[in-house]
């Protein structure tokens, strides 16, 4: 299935974000967060590619870096063939309608001085030039698409609820029509009764108008079910990626197989034989990543050279991949 | 909002009652004698007469109400009288003032231009000047700009205007003579030669308080902006391809400028109570000089009557400041 | 007879003094500034100093003293004196006749019921008229004719030049505050703030504790006068600025009583815009010495007669404490030419002054160790010398001011070098100087052993003052603690003198005793003079026609100021 859909939308190459550390009296520049080292991914047009982690390990960062919120340390990355690493902001708001991002809070990310249909209606001011009839009409109509009724359009984000502000959300990232759009943890911030909700509305509106997902989550059940391939993230990096099923079926990576561990089965037969990896210790700072592989101060499997050379991101299987020692000659 | 705002002035007449009581008992209290400063020539048998004509002879309570009745009724009657030109009649007695046996408000009307035009301006100035360094201090923090903005808004705020003032004076006055060291509180403005001489005369003391002022404001301003410039909205607005000048002009400024509103607007009260300490260096005589020369003469009824206006200012520009807080602030909903 | 050479030589004086000019209001403009801002005009409201000087410029009285202490007719025609017959034998009246012609601002003449009237006006019991004792014992004044008025005192009175003399009682207009008297007084604003007057200015606008503007009087006697057309009288600031403004950056020309360190006045004057002028008068810093015993452990008793002091009333201590003090340094340090040292309490007119007392003039440290030594203050293991268990040890009470905490810091250190332990103190001048019986602080009560300030006194006869230190003068309860004998001094032969001065009218006699009570003072070292300090005033290089009086109003003679070319 994976190789039919070989037409890569988003192409992320060696991707690096570090956020320099000062102190001091004159704010010496002292060491750097690395809180995106090395990432390398392709995002496929029409899918969604979930990106699971635990908090801190750089998730964030990676879907800012992806629509250019962040100036990028080091790497590439092209959407839609073009290089959009170092373009500048002149150069990169006329291809702002085409990616597109969700933030987690939906409360912070509304301006909270602006109405819903200034919010919305900001960015078509922005990039298109609508006659005032045609603005209101494309507002409502994005007012409908994610469920939003029209007769609150002049009113305030603090007045809704969280659902209702994620749809406001929603539908401002969709006024332009985008192709890609970078989902960071949208329901994280939601009751459970309404994330299913507003998950669906997303698959309901990635099917309408065909929209590639960066979707990202720590939520591992969330993950299985909206994405079609998933990649696991520890510490700045890529550790697994692979398409759905096979990554659920038989995570390769320890640290997949740990976190899967935790994730409790629907089937009891397999809640019952599920058993549970503990990882031990901390996770280490960004700031100071320890030599070799950066899970090896906490994975189970953890070998000599695991602490000296770093291992490479490679190919273990069809359309899956890797970044572990034990894998290498696999 | 409006139920708001009157349910709150109401509140605020038996707080300013209370305040004018207690005001009036703490100067009853202080140490002070209006014929202290007279010369020693003077003797004690005349000082008494004084001190009996002035009322002080009477018992406090008596005086207190004397007080409010010329404040609260005599005075309010009076301007009534003077703006509509109405005929109220009655013999008033004003509140008046020991030192110059003149009534107090007229004094204070007196003061007022000066002091409005001195430091109101300078307060003026001070916001025109911080809210730009304030936000390009934030934008660019840590920058070359955000360091000079903190170091001068340091000195403008810790070295006292007494210093600066005279220093100005030294330079601007004695050296290169540009500008007068004593403000003529009775120049006319009448053309344009004679605005140039109000304008060098209001140059100094002006920009004494604009600094300190504008020290003050700017740190709030980049505070503010920098709380702003990290929020998720900001990052919307940018994903939504808006220029950054709006992301920063529009989004930021605006939210940012909320609470800014606030600390402006409860530090007018201190333009109308002057600046002491300027308006003593520069001799601009407003309203700060007045009370400092009556505070030095025991002249009680012009202390009681400033300090009581203060309290209102005080008072009324609280409530300015929420209800404008409320109407800046779509979150905020006053019932 | 003593009086009218003085009164003529004055006249001398005057005539022979550079008035250059010959046109009223040829001059052009004049800024005075006072660093004290006056709060009206109407100085028998306000007995400021600020006050006084500022409506000088428009009210005036019937005689006034000139710059040597010599009273000069003004609005009289000649000062009343026995051999002109204007002072009655028996010394109770005295009968002044107004120049003929005299005209108020407002083009009215000035008439007899005028002085008539300012006296109701300043006597009238409610009104809490500042200048009061410039009538004490005046039984009545009325007019003879238009231009005649005679006083009538009570009793004898030796000095009867208190009504209309001087800057503190001039005339007012009659027809201006005839609805002014008494509990009426604070209301007439618009009189109070705008007096008519005689002076040589009129009031164009006054702005209470801020500024005058002044014109010239067109119905000023004098046609010629005032050379200048108009006046400003800025007040407010301190004295820095007032100096500032008239030596460094000659925005004003002329500045009042310059308090300033002398090498601050010094480095101003060396830019040559200005000069600085000193005129020395009655003014007198000087220590008090408590001649009872302040401690608080007598409660209602404290400082008063019933305990005398337990280790001043030893008057080899009180000599000690004078000679160690070196009041040269004193001078240089806190008043540079404004002041000159001192061993009188009465240091002027130059009839009164005595020179029995110079000796004090020189420190000596060793003289006053050996004399507390000899009458048997040892010095104990710490300095502080004691005798029979009594430690010398004071405390030192003066208003809070820079140059007297100098003085403080100055005299304390001396006093150690003799054994004296010291406790320094200082008091807000409006607490220290206010008469608030309540308050434990006032100069009156002098709860403390030794106290410092500065005293004078109106005019030129010291009679009311050196009657001062008689017993009955003692500040104590009975009397609300008011009174200005601080030092509670206490001697018949004092008193004695006081008496007979009240009975002497001859000025020569008066002159004996006055020296006789000031020297007296100092040989029982009731009181330690420091410093006599001057009047400095500074005035720029083109202001011509100043004469400073220490007398009398600074600006008593401003209609003969003239702008020099
Ligand atoms: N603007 C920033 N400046 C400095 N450090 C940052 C910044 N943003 C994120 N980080 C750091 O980078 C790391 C990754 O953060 P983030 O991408 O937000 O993680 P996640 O979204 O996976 O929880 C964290 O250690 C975080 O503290
Ligand atoms: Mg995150």
């Amino acid at each position: 299935m994976a190789e039919l859909r070989q037409n890569p939308l988003v192409e992320i190459e060696g991707l690096k974000v570090h956020f320099p550390i000062h102190a001091g009296v004159f704010r010496r520049h002292i060491g750097d967060v690395k809180a995106v080292d090395d990432v390398s991914l392709q995002i496929y047009e029409g899918e969604t590619l979930g990106l699971v982690g635990e908090s801190g390990c750089g998730k964030s960062t990676v879907g800012r870096a992806v629509i250019r919120l962040y100036e990028l340390t080091d790497g590439h990355i092209k959407i839609d063939g073009r290089d959009i690493s170092h373009a500048g902001a002149d150069e990169l708001r006329p291809m702002r309608p085409a990616m597109q991002m969700i933030f987690q809070d939906p409360q912070a990310s509304l301006n909270p001085r602006m109405t819903v249909s200034a919010i919305i209606g900001e960015p078509l001011d922005e990039h298109q030039s609508l006659s005032p009839s045609e603005r209101i009409a494309r507002i409502y109509e994005l007012m409908d698409q994610v469920g939003l009724n029209r007769s609150f359009a002049n009113r305030y984000p603090h007045e809704f609820s969280g659902g209702q502000r994620q749809r406001i959300g929603i539908a401002r990232a969709l006024a332009l029509n985008p192709k890609f759009i970078v989902c960071d943890e949208p329901i994280a911030a939601l009751d459970v009764s309404i994330q299913a909700q507003v998950v669906n509305l997303l698959e309901e509106l990635q099917k309408k108008f065909g929209l590639t997902y960066l979707f990202i989550s720590h939520d591992l059940s969330m993950i299985r079910h909206i994405a079609d391939r998933v990649a696991v993230m520890y510490l700045g990096k890529i550790v697994e990626l692979a398409p759905r099923d096979d990554l659920y079926a038989d995570p390769a990576h320890p640290y997949t197989q740990a976190l899967l561990s935790a994730v409790p089965e629907p089937d009891p037969e397999h809640e019952a034989k599920r058993q549970h990896i503990i990882l031990e210790g901390d996770v280490p700072s960004p700031s100071n990543p320890p030599q070799g592989c950066n899970f090896c101060t906490r994975c189970p499997k953890a070998m000599d050279i695991c602490h000296e050379i770093e291992p490479s991101f490679h190919a273990v299987g069809d359309g899956r991949y890797a970044a572990c020692h034990l894998l290498e000659d696999r | 909002m409006f139920n708001y705002t009157i349910r709150r002035s109401l509140l605020a007449v038996p707080t300013l009652l209370l305040i004018s009581l207690i005001i009036f008992l703490l100067l009853d209290l202080a140490p002070s004698d209006p014929t202290a400063n007279l010369p020693l020539t003077i003797p004690p048998e005349v000082r008494e007469k004084i001190r009996q004509s002035l009322g002080l002879g009477d018992p406090i309570y008596i005086r207190y109400i004397l007080w409010c009745k010329q404040f609260f009724i005599n005075e309010p009657l009076n301007i009534l009288e003077h703006i509509f030109g109405w005929q109220i009649g009655g013999d008033r007695l004003r509140v008046l003032s020991w030192q110059t046996r003149s009534p107090v408000v007229d004094l204070i009307v007196q003061r007022l231009p000066q002091t409005l035009w001195v430091v109101g301006l300078s307060y003026v100035l001070g916001i025109v000047i911080a809210v730009p360094i304030g936000v390009i201090s934030a934008y660019r923090q840590y920058s070359w700009f955000d360091q000079i903005g903190t170091f001068i808004s340091m000195v403008g705020f810790s070295v006292p205007t007494f210093f600066t003032g005279v220093l100005l004076i030294v330079i601007f006055s004695v050296w290169l003579g540009w500008f007068p060291s004593i403000y003529d509180t009775t120049h006319q403005v009448t053309d344009w030669s004679s605005f140039l001489v109000q304008v060098k005369q209001m140059i100094m003391p002006v920009s004494v308080l604009a600094l300190f002022n504008a020290a003050q404001i700017s740190r709030y301003m980049r505070a503010s902006m920098l709380d702003n410039l990290n929020q998720d909205y900001v990052r919307t607005a940018r994903a939504k391809g808006v220029r950054e000048r709006i992301v920063v002009l529009v989004h930021v400024l605006r939210n940012s400028l909320i609470p800014v509103t606030t600390v402006i607007a409860l530090g007018v009260p201190q333009v109308f109570g002057g600046a002491i300490i300027t308006e003593q260096v520069f001799k601009v005589n407003g309203l700060g000089q007045l009370l400092i020369i009556a505070i030095q003469g025991g002249d009680v009824p012009v202390v009681q009557t400033l300090t009581f206006i203060f309290a209102l200012l005080i008072v009324l520009f609280n409530l300015i400041a929420d209800v404008l807080y409320g109407v800046l602030d779509p979150r905020i909903r006053y019932d | 007879m003593k009086i009218r050479t003085l009164t003529l030589s004055a006249v001398a004086a005057m005539a022979i003094a550079p008035s250059a000019h010959a046109e009223r209001g040829s001059s052009g403009h004049v800024n005075i500034i006072y660093w004290q801002a006056p709060s009206t005009l109407n100085p028998y409201l306000s007995g400021g100093t600020k006050e006084l000087e500022s409506s000088s410029l428009v009210l005036e009285p019937l005689a006034r003293y000139n710059e040597k202490g010599a009273m000069v007719p003004w609005l009289a025609e000649s000062v009343p004196t026995v051999e002109n017959g204007g002072v009655s034998a028996d010394l109770t009246t005295i009968t002044w006749k107004l120049k003929p012609g005299l005209k108020w601002s407002d083009d009215t003449p000035v008439t007899s019921a005028d002085v008539v009237f300012s006296w109701k006006y300043c006597t009238h019991p409610e009104g809490g008229c500042a200048q009061n004792e410039k009538y004490n014992d005046v039984k009545s004044v009325e007019a003879l004719d238009d231009l005649t008025v005679k006083v009538t005192f009570g009793l004898s009175k030796p000095f009867p030049y208190g009504p209309f003399v001087g800057a503190q009682s001039p005339i007012l207009q009659a027809k201006q505050f005839a609805d002014c008297l008494g509990a009426k007084a604070p209301e007439c604003t618009e009189a109070n703030f705008g007096p008519i007057g005689t002076g040589p200015f009129t009031v164009k606008e006054f702005r209470p504790n801020d500024v005058i503007s002044f014109e010239a009087n067109q119905n000023y006697r004098d046609p010629a006068k005032p050379a200048f057309a108009t006046a400003t009288l800025k007040g407010g600031g301190e004295a820095t600025a007032a100096a500032r403004s008239v030596l460094e950056t000659g925005e004003f020309d002329y500045a009042w009583n310059m308090q300033l360190a002398p090498d601050v006045i010094k480095a101003m004057e060396a830019k040559g815009k200005g000069k600085v002028v000193a005129a020395f008068g009655t003014l007198v810093e000087r220590i008090m010495i408590n001649f009872t015993n302040p401690a608080p452990g007598l409660g209602a008793e404290r400082a008063t007669a019933k305990h005398p002091h337990p280790i001043l009333s030893d008057i080899t201590v009180r000599k000690a404490l004078s000679m160690a003090i070196d009041r040269k340094l004193l001078v240089e340090i806190g008043y540079g030419s404004a002041g000159r040292p001192t061993c009188n309490v009465l240091p002027a007119p130059e009839i009164y002054k005595s020179s029995a007392n110079n000796a004090c003039l020189v420190q000596d440290v060793e003289g006053a160790k050996k004399l507390l030594e000899e009458t048997g203050w040892k010095a104990g293991a710490d300095g502080v010398r004691a005798k029979d268990g009594m430690r010398l040890s004071l405390l030192y009470q003066t208003s809070t001011n820079a140059v007297r905490q100098d003085f403080q810091a100055l005299i304390k250190q001396w006093w150690k070098e003799i054994g004296v332990e010291i406790e320094l103190r200082n008091i807000d001048a409006s607490v220290f100087f206010g008469s608030d019986p309540g308050s434990p602080d006032t100069f009156q009560k002098f709860f403390a052993d030794v106290e410092m300030y500065a005293n004078n006194f109106d005019g030129t006869d010291p009679e009311a003052y050196m009657s001062n230190w008689s017993c009955k003068q003692a500040p104590r309860p009975e009397t609300q603690w008011q009174g200005n004998n601080m030092p509670r001094y206490c001697s018949k032969e004092y008193d004695g003198l006081v008496a007979e001065m009240a009975t002497t009218g001859d000025l020569n006699e008066r002159a004996r005793l006055a020296k006789a009570m000031n020297d007296k003072l100092m040989q029982d070292y009731a009181i330690l003079p420091l410093v006599d300090r001057g009047r400095v005033s500074a005035h720029s290089n083109t202001l011509g026609g100043v004469v400073l009086n220490t007398w009398d109003s600074e600006l008593w003679n401003v209609a003969d100021w003239f702008r020099k070319k």
